[in-house]
């Protein structure tokens, strides 16, 4: 067994890491309903211990091969990670169309993507992080790619090596062919003390 | 005679955080389910007074064990629980039957004052 395994989740902290990021999915979507005046479909969050240099095709496992675009944004608190927030299933003007934008330029767009990447990683990682007591900050969102597909989000250099946990959560809109899907990666080192944490919501129960 | 109560999620945590926030002095009978398929095997099976039902669920979801309560005509009191606070879906669910929405995470104040409103404990 190597060291990176050790840090991997046991099935009791999955299941309570599953349920925090279902009640943070909920506070996102909730959040995002208000602004687009749409219901929002959420899934039940899925997590997974991978290889980094296999998120790229898990991104397209579960985002699909077609274009998207992307946002990243860094957080920060007892543990540390990214979001890798993908919007996929859409055109870019759709979602210019919710936020009440009639003719979007490019930047506009970008723009539009931080801000709802913003509201949505907002929202769920800091419920999570109340739920398991801790704080949580984050760094400005930055965009990761436009109409590009899943798999060319990351490049291979830049996703070393090891263990990570993979967490997605995604929202749909039911009347269009629009959805989000936002990934939590962490790398093995914070996935302990991860653990630790979810070990103590554990106890409380 | 103790109440017959199903808790009804697919996450054994979030039964466990329910079950946990349930008042302490309330005479029921716990019984558990992890979709909605085994609700309606278990509600099938014997009694079941009151029903605390998560949404978002594998095999059979929420949304339709409402419906086919209703369209069974099966009658219990059916609480929702979930962690989708959207306006939207409390009014989704109250339309189709269940008698109130409790949202994720569950506290014992909230959910002792939603039993409290519908006379199921004094």
């Amino acid at each position: 067994m190597t060291t990176a395994e050790n840090f991997d989740l046991n099935e009791d902290q999955r299941d309570a890491l599953q349920e925090i990021a279902n009640i943070g999915m909920g506070q996102a979507g909730s959040s995002i309903a208000k602004i687009w005046g749409e219901f929002v479909g959420l899934s039940i969050p899925r997590i997974a211990h991978i290889d980094r240099q296999s998120i790229p095709s898990m991104l397209t496992r579960f985002v699909g091969d077609l274009p998207v675009n992307a946002v990243r944004q860094a957080f920060h608190g007892q543990t540390r990670g990214e979001v890798v927030v993908v919007f996929s299933g859409g055109r870019g003007d759709q979602l210019a169309e919710l936020m009440g934008y009639e003719d979007a330029d490019s930047v506009e767009e970008q723009e539009l993507l931080l801000d709802v990447a913003n509201i949505l990683v907002g929202a769920c990682l800091g419920s999570v992080a109340e739920t398991l007591g801790t704080e949580i900050g984050f760094s400005a969102p930055s965009v990761m790619g436009m109409n590009v597909g899943a798999s060319q989000l990351m490049r291979a250099e830049e996703l070393g090596s090891g263990r990570a946990l993979f967490l997605e959560v995604r929202f749909t809109l039911e009347k269009k062919s629009f959805a989000s899907h936002l990934i939590v990666l962490m790398p093995v080192e914070e996935i302990r003390v991860l653990g630790q944490a979810l070990d103590k919501f554990l106890e409380s129960l | 005679m103790p109440v017959s109560v199903l808790v009804v999620d697919d996450s054994p945590i979030a039964r466990k955080m329910l079950i946990r926030a349930l008042p302490s002095n309330w005479d029921i009978e716990i019984a558990q389910a992890s979709n909605g398929l085994e609700a309606l095997t278990a509600y099938r099976a014997g009694k079941v007074d009151v029903m605390f039902l998560d949404l978002t669920m594998p095999e059979m979801d929420g949304y339709q064990v409402l419906e086919t309560l209703r369209k069974e005509d099966l009658n219990c009191l059916v609480i929702v629980v979930s962690a989708d606070v959207q306006a939207l879906a409390q009014e989704r669910v109250l339309s189709m039957g269940a008698i109130s929405f409790i949202r994720k995470p569950v506290t014992a104040e909230g959910l002792s004052d939603v039993l409290k409103k519908y006379g199921i404990i004094v």
